[in-house]
């Protein structure tokens, strides 16, 4: 790709032109605007600084944890506040630390490690993470007016549905709300990864980093879900006396412990792999070779995205369920330990291959895998049940649980910061600084946490807030409380590198580490545009393999050179070889976002406070704010069919269908939806599993003719909607209408039919747990097909008013998919509440 | 179309490996997995502890048979794929080519599949140890 005589990028002049157009498409607002900026480097950076910011939080509770641990019959705390303490330090680091991390790091880094622009939906990322701004402060807050969760962080009932206080619905709502934003990042990364590399980028040559993004990214869509379908069955139980958990009334508090868990044994790995992914990235740099094993790599981190869905009951083995249940989980727990080793083998053999280069990255990767080795090592011994049984509850488990996540997420995430400082702020951080901060956090948290196996193995039961002197626990618990003030020493020694203020003497070269992956072409300090061009991509390390690179990059040689209509344009390939299929419009600093944030966050805090006239008026500012917002920023007609990307590719500013990135958001988004709801008949068979007459041979209703009736209704309208794509896809337009108005009619019937059966039979959800299953999946199904009929009514609406043709029609394309969706879901409930009582 | 975008078009998107193949294997693990876990559950949540498990160990045996079945399948279509190759013979797959993308998904789909197996090997233990619900 030499410069070729007559190319226009021969021009100097051209050239300047070029970069002074892109700085200003690209160029983040200034003042107060600086807030309403969406692009990745941005949002990324608030995101990672907020998680941040979250877990020292979080750590400074941990250290009153140790403070008050330090000696026996210590009175620093008292019990309640004590409860507090330990709930939200688990909590906080958990939900706005170790999560939110990988979704912020990705937001920062995917693009550049892909090459591109930005990512699709930069306006959903701002989203997400004011999402979780709101809901972060408002779960962390909650300590300061002694209102926190105080149940664990796992929020067992049924501790948590008798015990008074509002610190349980604040962990509910707040951090659904939370969830709603992790979701929110999935759906982002994972079209990021599969339609978004640049072009030539096969499968085989993704980066290792993409790979793990895309499975923690599909793990999160399987894993989250449930937990969100657990936080509207608990909560209608705090909030309205739905007894799913309560035994006298037919409920059984296992149920939220399989569903919290179905989702809390892969969050381990959802925050194990990205963290595992950036040593991926690092390894090599500093091997100076080529990953040893790429697919080896991929095919572990492939096999730990499934196989981690197999072990959710090994934090169950003390609930009394039969051997060969325990058997089964006792299994999968051992089999994840394959291929969790191979990724470590993988990255010790390109070590040995290599030259290895000293430097603070690698220094931090070493440390983790030292830690998180003893860490694997103690979950291979707490994964066979009778070993369990005795260290069940006691310290032993919370030094497993440190050292896994100290050496698998802590560790190499602070590598990565040293690593990726560069890329995000065009800085180096101190060589000397992160030496100490190493070995202070090094053998501070191992004089932390190796104690704690023996006090465990000794008795010392989990959340005491107290132990009484002579039982042989006292020096232990000192000798752990003191390696908690060296670690927190280790910690501000950290965050002083990163916050202290940087001159010139501090700025990073071009490309510091050498490294050969496509992210370090960036200029230094990288440059508003993220990608002077986006490059053609021929091998796994570019910037190793072509000399060329860095000068066609520079120089506008490779695709997207420019920015003629003033757009912010990014390249959309295909999923699988990368052919370049799109150019894509993505869109600038908004203020929208925001606003539809705090109303959402809104509706959820109103809410917990039992405030629900204001949640309702919130909830429906909220909606107009999201329609507004996708109905003047998405799917817009360009002025042109197509464009010239350069190196003489024409690809559609427009597309529809499973073609566009737009249809893959909405087919993940759905796919995670219809987990959650899997969740709810789930607990209805769990209730039919351990109930002798399931469903009860008193109970009325709701009968079958009304659920038929709904049935034939719905999926009338899911015909109808259907209907209305395809017609309109021929140019009939009057046709489309037509059937669009029909199916929102039928819709609407069919809402009130699904509802007559329970209502007419007189169920009363507080009564027992059958009715309250039966409301609870009639409940959730309206509101789905509630919110099908808006989407139904925004199609009508764009057609008359042109903004849905026949030639644009990505949001009937879009509908339509919801609609599928709909269709699945409906025919569950239908099935499940009319015809199950008839055959069981 | 012509002989030649024909050909491309085999080349991007033909018989090989996609992503959905790749996860063909651990999804029947699952499968296997669930099949084990509630059969177990559902017996047991109506039964007493001394019930004897026969039910579970024949539906868990013959839900282990079809799955090293299905895997074995799996492997062979993967194995013809592999065939194809045209290139060197290490297992890096670092070329920029469809063909080189095929050999890479299925290598790692047959690797998932040895993983796989043995996942499902695992998980079919417990029925030979324990013969009652206790």
């Amino acid at each position: 790709m030499a410069a070729m005589s007559g190319d226009p990028q021969d021009d100097p002049e051209l050239r300047r032109a070029q970069e002074k157009r892109l700085s200003e498409v690209w160029a983040q607002p200034q003042g107060w605007r600086y807030w309403t900026a969406v692009n990745n480097s941005e949002v990324g950076l608030w995101y990672t600084a907020t998680s941040f910011g979250f877990m020292f939080f979080a750590g400074v509770l941990g250290l009153i944890i140790r403070a008050q641990l330090a000696v026996p019959d210590a009175g620093l705390v008292s019990a309640e506040t004590y409860n507090q303490v330990f709930t939200l330090h688990g909590t906080a680091m958990m939900f706005l630390f170790a999560v939110p991390i990988f979704e912020a790091v990705a937001i920062l880094l995917l693009p550049a490690i892909l090459g591109a622009r930005d990512l699709p939906f930069p306006r959903l990322s701002a989203f997400g993470y004011w999402c979780f701004l709101i809901g972060g402060l408002f779960v962390t807050g909650s300590i300061f007016f002694d209102a926190a969760p105080s149940g664990g962080w796992f929020m067992y009932p049924p501790l948590t549905t008798k015990y008074g206080g509002i610190g349980a619905d604040i962990w509910l709502l707040g951090l659904s709300f939370i969830e709603v934003a992790s979701i929110a990042a999935a759906v982002e990364l994972i079209v990021g990864v599969l339609k978004c590399r640049p072009p030539g980028m096969h499968l085989n040559l993704t980066p290792l980093y993409g790979w793990y993004v895309l499975i923690v990214g599909g793990m999160i869509l399987f894993a989250f879900p449930p937990l969100i379908a657990g936080d509207f069955l608990f909560e209608m139980e705090r909030a309205f006396d739905w007894p799913f958990f309560d035994p006298t009334r037919g409920g059984d508090p296992l149920l939220w412990q399989h569903l919290f868990w179905i989702f809390g044994h892969p969050e381990v790995y959802i925050i194990f792999l990205p963290s595992i992914a950036l040593l991926a990235m690092m390894v090599p740099t500093f091997a100076k070779r080529p990953v040893a094993g790429y697919s080896f790599i991929v095919l572990s981190a492939i096999g730990t995205g499934f196989l981690g869905f197999g072990l959710w009951v090994h934090h169950m083995y003390t609930t009394g369920l039969p051997a060969v249940s325990l058997g089964f989980f006792s299994a999968a727990s051992e089999a994840v330990a394959i291929p969790t080793g191979i990724q470590i083998f993988v990255f010790i053999a390109t070590l040995m291959l290599g030259r290895v280069e000293r430097s603070v990255p690698m220094l931090w990767s070493m440390g983790a895998l030292a830690i998180f080795v003893a860490g694997g090592l103690t979950g291979v011994m707490l994964a066979i049940a009778p070993f369990d049984f005795q260290a069940h509850d006691s310290y032993f488990v919370v030094a497993h649980l440190h050292y896994t996540l100290f050496g698998g997420m802590m560790f190499p995430l602070i590598a990565g910061i040293y690593y990726y400082y560069p890329i995000a702020t065009g800085k180096m951080l101190s060589r000397r600084l992160g030496i100490w901060s190493f070995w202070l956090l090094f053998v501070g948290f191992n004089v932390t946490f190796l104690p704690m196996h023996l006090s465990g193995l000794l008795g010392m039961p989990r959340r005491v807030f107290t132990y009484p002197a002579d039982i042989g626990l006292d020096g232990l618990n000192m000798l752990s409380s003191a390696g908690a003030a060296i670690a927190a020493l280790g910690f501000l020694v950290f965050a002083w590198d990163v916050l202290r203020p940087k001159g010139e003497a501090d700025a990073a070269e071009r490309n510091p580490w050498n490294a050969g992956t496509v992210e370090w072409q960036l200029e230094m300090p990288p440059a508003p545009w993220g990608a002077r061009s986006v490059p053609k991509i021929e091998s796994r390390y570019p910037l190793w393999d072509d000399a060329d690179h860095l000068r066609n990059y520079d120089e506008g040689r490779f695709y997207l050179p420019d920015a003629e209509e003033m757009q912010r344009e990014t390249i959309v390939t295909s999923v699988l070889d990368a052919e370049p299929i799109q150019c894509l419009r993505v869109p600038g600093p908004a203020i929208v976002t925001i606003v539809a944030a705090f109303l959402l966050g809104a509706v959820f805090i109103l809410a917990t406070f039992e405030l629900y006239a204001a949640t309702i008026a919130a909830g429906i500012g909220a909606l107009a704010a999201i329609l507004y917002w996708t109905w003047t920023g998405t799917a817009l007609h360009p002025e042109k069919p197509a464009k010239d990307i350069g190196l003489g590719v024409t690809v559609p500013l427009y597309l529809s269908g499973p073609r566009s990135t737009g249809w893959w958001a909405m087919f993940i988004t759905m796919l995670g939806d219809l987990t959650a709801f899997v969740g709810l008949p789930f607990g209805y068979f769990f209730f039919w599993t351990i109930h002798e007459n399931f469903p009860p041979a008193d109970a009325a209703g709701p009968g079958w003719v009304w659920p038929l009736v709904a049935g034939l209704l719905l999926l009338g309208a899911w015909t109808a909607t259907w209907s209305a794509r395809l017609l309109n896809g021929r140019g009939r337009v009057a046709a489309m209408r037509l059937s669009l108005a029909i199916g929102m009619a039928s819709a609407s019937a069919g809402i009130a039919a699904l509802a007559a059966g329970p209502w007419w039979h007189g169920m009363d959800p507080t009564a027992h747990v059958y009715p309250a299953i039966v409301w609870a999946l009639v409940l959730w199904t309206s509101l789905h097909v509630a919110v099908g009929v808006i989407m139904q009514a925004y199609c009508l609406a764009g057609s008359v008013t042109g903004k849905l043709t026949p030639r644009y029609d990505m949001d009937m394309w879009n509908v339509s998919l919801y609609w599928h969706f709909m269709a699945f879901t409906v025919l569950v409930t239908v099935l499940v509440i009319g015809g199950f009582p008839l055959v069981a | 179309m012509s002989t030649g975008a024909k050909e491309e078009l085999r080349r991007t998107s033909g018989s090989g490996t996609d992503l959905w193949n790749v996860v063909q294997p651990p999804t029947i693990w699952a499968v296997h997995f669930l099949i084990s876990y509630l059969a177990a559950a559902i017996l047991c949540a109506r039964a007493d502890r001394t019930a004897p498990l026969d039910p579970v160990f024949w539906t868990v045996m013959t839900a282990t048979a079809v799955a090293l079945m299905l895997i074995a399948l799996v492997v062979l279509r993967l194995w013809r794929v592999e065939k194809f190759s045209t290139v060197d013979e290490d297992l890096e797959f670092e070329r920029n080519t469809p063909e080189e993308r095929h050999r890479f998904l299925a290598h790692v789909s047959l690797m998932l599949s040895v993983l796989s197996a043995v996942g499902v090997l695992y998980v079919a233990m417990p029925v030979l140890l324990i013969d009652t619900c206790r």
